[in-house]
């Protein structure tokens, strides 16, 4: 048994995201880094190896370039990394990635699974749940922090009225919110053996998912509306006015 | 088509978001049936205009959250082509799980929506928007407050079915509401008071502002040099914190370079300020001339109605 | 916010992949806990423990040294180490570049199989630290006249004498000390605990000033015989560490310079006078332009430089060209940057000051930029001119 970590390499939330000939050209992403709530799951992941758990698998699904992120996560401390090559994976849907992790992870023999809730691009939030579905595990989301408890875990997670730790036990998954502790950073040690550290690196079809045709097709990628020019209101009546357009126009409360 | 809409709730009852996400079904001509998960909220589901039928799904495992385990619990009664939730954090995860189920495709927090299943969202955290199509059966989850409410006036038949899941986990623990306030640069609201705020103590002002909405407070730097109450880590600007939230609200702050430099690039700014003069505005997508005083007791009324 | 820095001719995509691994953590944590920090380890005159603490947890002390516990990085990743600690303060720079040049890399090249053993494990890891005791206050530019002294007393040495301007001097745990014995300059380990050593610290400096500097003092000092360096005598032994540490300057520079070139471009385009970004006036953009120019310039000389200290073609001159180029660019760009800022460059808000106070200490020491003049005077002429006598 071994604890998997799910990982995307997504565009640093610093970096600027152009659009060209309708599609989000990623090819002028300056920075590729790694998805930050998966960071902290790695992070716990990797402290509960160190309260005695088994080893840390890294998975990712994603093109070439994403072996770079598997490296760092190694410099970290991961213990074995797996690659599922996918060049475009903004061509499959959820159902295709889902079932490519779920049969990485199956074939990497993880029974806690740790993930970010959702990744800093598509920013959906599908993946713990579902793949949790297809894995026959529970999916424990919004995660902060875990720990181990007897032969389960507890695990600390944003509810409706506040934090609750709730407790459950393998097979699950956590899927990660923001932690309380940053990812570690790395060292030379680290670094050096990161470098020899083999990638694993295999397709959906040595996975035995056989991609289908995509039932979602994106039609285009448009650059953000332009905002409307600032407005000014008098005095404190206009207040109710602004929440609204807050609320309508805005769309951010 | 049938539409299936799962209603978001609390243990008070329904989120204003489930109205939208019936306004949402019937623009594009559903035929709407709303499941209240545990039960909750389904006589308000049943005065919706536009839904046909509400089922309270009761059981057992509706007492603790688990997104697998209510997606179970209400899979046999998701029928229609088209299932609808909140993009919540518990609306997602259901939709996450019923979609898995179903083996269908989910997709989240789409804030556009029109027949023949074309659905705009925006990704990269609104740095760009994606229009898709998408074959039915299919999952969506919506913004809240990017549809239109359908308005009240329904009387939906309300039925009830017994459901019962496995729950995989337990609470232990329920731990208050964190009174331990965001830090500015993780809350993606901010609301900030300047010199203008004329003493520490009306900073509780902004602090009754900022729990209704779960909000940081944060400072111009004249605020924290002038007051030993208000902590350099408040700090919003050059020599402070660099901010990006999606709303931040300027009280009593001139809107000197060294401070926008540090929240410009917020997605709206709203100022409060008495001098229309202030350079501020300049930067403001919604800018109120007023004193905070008057402002602020409206804001907070206007906000606790939403 | 990930820092992205300048790199006009895309050197970042001549780096090895390990390389670029070890200067991301470095900036990361140069982000993290060096720029907020400074400006108080400034104030207060201090090298703060912490950052000694997490140097060494990085493992990047001593970075191209193999073996005894040392990283065994190439020129090129001590190379960046250096620019980024350079470009959060160059005090951070100096007490690396002290430790793994001065200090480790003597007792590695010419240390017993004994000393390397017993310290260079620790101070790869930071739990020891080093100095290096060469320049005297009536010594600097030529240490070869060094009064200091080393007696042979059968079962120990006795040192008499001063050192001035060590680094790391008075938090040291062992100093790297440049003696004569029997009129040959000699390096000595003297311990912090040795009896008639005292290492007081210098106050005043209006540079370098979250960097410990200090006087070491020998009167009557005695240490065990094992505590010579066997492997070298005469000014050889000092000059082959300060190549290492000048190699290291040279990058340093280019890390102080993208400070200052960042601050000075946000600062213009969001100074408005007379209307307008002061960005948008030629003048201003001539010294922008002038900036990126000589950044781009000094990034190449390191780099290339870097590969021939890996591949081993370099000579000392070389370093000398790039020591005394790029520091002098620096400084150049920092008085620039100052310039630009109006009155808000001379407050502390702003990094520039600060390196340009930095960056005269970084001009003068390890070969004063004229003494680098007259480094490459010789190699072009072959006539020294380092002093009148033949
Ligand atoms: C190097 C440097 C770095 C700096 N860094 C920062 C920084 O990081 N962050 C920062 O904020 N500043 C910074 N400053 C300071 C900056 O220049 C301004 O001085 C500061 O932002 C002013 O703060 P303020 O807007 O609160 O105060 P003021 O400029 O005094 O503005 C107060 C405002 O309140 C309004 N007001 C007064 N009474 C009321 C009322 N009853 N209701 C509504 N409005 C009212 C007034 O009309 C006025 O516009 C820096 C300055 C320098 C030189
Ligand atoms: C902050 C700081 C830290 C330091 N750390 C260390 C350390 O850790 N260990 C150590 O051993 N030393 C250290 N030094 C000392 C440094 O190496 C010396 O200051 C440097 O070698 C110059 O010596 P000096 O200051 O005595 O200047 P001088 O040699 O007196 O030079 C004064 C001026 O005369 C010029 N000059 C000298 N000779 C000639 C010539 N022949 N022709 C033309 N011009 C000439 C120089 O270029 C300079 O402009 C440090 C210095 C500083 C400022």
């Amino acid at each position: 048994m071994a604890i998997g970590v799910l990982l995307k390499q997504v565009p640093d939330t610093t970096a600027k995201i152009g659009v060209s000939e309708g599609r989000v050209d990623e090819t002028a992403v300056s920075k590729w880094s790694m998805s930050p709530y998966d960071e902290y799951a790695l992070e716990s992941a990797l402290r509960l190896k160190e309260a005695g758990g088994e080893d840390v698998v890294a998975i990712t699904c994603g093109p070439t370039r994403a072996a770079k992120m598997l490296t760092d996560a190694a410099a970290v401390g991961v213990d074995s990394l797996l690659h599922v090559l996918v060049d475009d994976l903004s061509a499959l849907d959820s159902t295709q990635v889902q079932s490519i992790l779920a049969a990485a992870l199956g074939r990497a023999d993880c029974d806690v699974v740790f993930c970010g809730k959702q990744a800093a691009d598509t920013n959906a939030g599908s993946t713990g749940p579902g793949v949790a579905l297809l894995l026959g595990a529970s999916c424990v989301s919004h995660v902060s922090e875990v720990s181990p408890d007897g032969g389960g875990y507890l695990a600390l997670r944003a509810s409706t009225g506040g934090d609750e730790r709730v407790q459950v036990s393998a097979p699950c998954i956590f899927a990660f919110d923001k932690g309380d502790e940053e990812l570690r950073r790395p060292n030379v040690r680290g670094i050096m053996m990161a470098k020899k550290k083999a990638i694993e690196t295999i397709s959906p079809s040595d996975l035995g998912v056989s991609l289908d045709n995509s039932r979602v097709t994106v039609v285009s990628h448009t650059p953000p509306p332009e905002k409307p020019p600032g407005q000014k209101f008098e005095g404190a009546e206009s207040v109710a006015t602004v929440v609204g357009k807050l609320r309508d126009e805005a769309n951010v409360i | 088509m049938d539409v299936t809409v799962i209603a978001d709730s609390t243990a008070d009852g329904l989120n204003p978001v489930t109205a939208q996400l019936v306004g949402a079904a019937s623009s594009i001509g559903g035929t709407t049936t709303v499941l209240c998960p545990g039960g909750v909220g389904s006589s308000q589901a049943s005065a919706i205009s536009g839904v046909a039928k509400v089922i309270s799904v009761e059981g057992d495992c509706f007492g603790t959250f688990e997104g697998g385990a209510w997606a179970n619990a209400l899979n046999s009664l998701a029928t229609g082509e088209l299932i609808l939730a909140a993009a919540s954090p518990r609306g997602r995860d259901i939709a996450a799980s019923l979609a898995a189920i179903r083996k269908i495709p989910v997709i989240q927090d789409v804030t556009g929506l029109e027949a023949g299943m074309v659905v705009t969202r925006p990704i990269y955290s609104g740095k760009a928007i994606e229009t898709s199509n998408v074959s039915t059966p299919c999952v969506i989850t919506l913004r809240a407050n990017a549809f239109d409410d359908a308005p009240e006036g329904g009387s939906a038949d309300v039925g009830t079915v017994n459901q019962s899941a496995d729950v995989g986990l337990a609470v232990k623990e329920a731990l208050a509401k964190a009174s331990e306030r965001l830090d500015v640069t993780e809350a993606d609201i901010i609301i900030s008071g300047g010199r203008g705020m004329g003493d520490p103590s009306n900073f509780s002002h902004l602090n009754e502002v900022a729990d209704i909405i779960g909000a940081a407070v944060g400072a111009s730097r004249a605020a924290v040099d002038t007051w030993d109450e208000i902590p350099h880590s408040m700090q919003v600007g050059q020599t402070g914190k660099t901010v990006t939230p999606s709303l931040y609200i300027a009280v009593g702050i001139s809107g000197a370079i060294q401070h926008l430099a540090g929240m410009k690039t917020s997605k709206y700014i709203v100022a409060i300020n008495k001098d229309p003069d202030a350079p501020i505005f300049g930067v403001a997508d919604y800018g109120i001339v007023a004193t905070w005083e008057d402002a602020l007791p409206v804001l907070k009324s206007e906000l606790a109605k939403l | 916010m990930a820092y992205e820095a300048l790199d006009f001719y895309d050197i970042d995509a001549l780096l090895t992949e390990e390389e670029r691994m070890v200067r991301d953590m470095v900036r990361d944590w140069v982000d993290k806990e060096v720029i907020p920090n400074i400006e108080e380890a400034c104030r207060e005159g201090v090298f703060p423990d912490k950052w000694r603490v997490d140097l060494g947890e990085m493992g990047i002390l001593g970075a191209p040294l193999k073996g005894y516990g040392c990283p065994g990085l190439s020129y090129i990743a001590y190379g960046l180490i250096c620019q980024e600690l350079e470009r959060g303060d160059s005090g951070v720079r100096s007490f690396a570049s002290v430790q793994g040049s001065l200090a480790m890399y003597p007792i590695w090249d010419f240390g017993s199989e004994e000393q390397k053993n017993h310290y260079l494990p620790g101070m790869a890891t930071g739990e020891l630290i080093g100095c290096f005791g060469l320049t005297e206050p009536d010594y600097g530019s030529n240490p070869g006249d060094m009064i200091t002294r080393a007696e042979d007393k059968g079962d120990h040495y006795l040192l008499n004498g001063a050192k001035m301007w060590i680094t790391n001097g008075t938090t040291a745990d062992l100093a790297v000390v440049w003696a004569k014995l029997d009129g040959v300059i000699r390096g000595f380990i003297v311990e912090k605990d040795d009896p008639g050593f005292s290492a007081p610290e210098m106050t005043g400096k209006h540079s370098l000033k979250a960097s410990v500097t200090s006087e070491l003092v020998f009167q009557d000092c005695q240490i065990p015989k094992d505590r010579i360096l066997p492997g070298v005598k005469g000014l050889k032994g000092p000059f082959s560490c300060l190549n290492n540490a000048r190699y290291g300057i040279s990058w340093g520079a280019v890390g102080a310079a993208q400070s200052c070139f960042d601050s000075a471009k946000e600062y213009a385009l969001s100074r408005i006078q007379f209307g307008h970004p002061i960005a948008s006036f030629q003048l201003i953009q001539n010294k922008l332009s002038w900036m990126l120019r000589e950044i781009t310039k000094a990034q190449l000389l390191a780099y290339h430089l870097g590969n021939k200290k890996d591949d081993g073609t370099w000579i000392p001159e070389q370093i000398s060209l790039a020591k005394m180029n790029n520091v002098d660019i620096a400084l150049e760009i920092a008085r620039m940057s100052r310039d630009i800022h109006g009155a808000n460059g001379i407050l502390d808000e702003y990094p520039v000051m600060r390196h340009m106070a930095n960056l005269e200490s970084v001009k003068t020491y390890e070969g004063t930029h004229d003494i680098h003049n007259l480094i490459l005077g010789r190699h072009i002429t072959g006539i020294q001119s380092f002093t009148r006598e033949p």
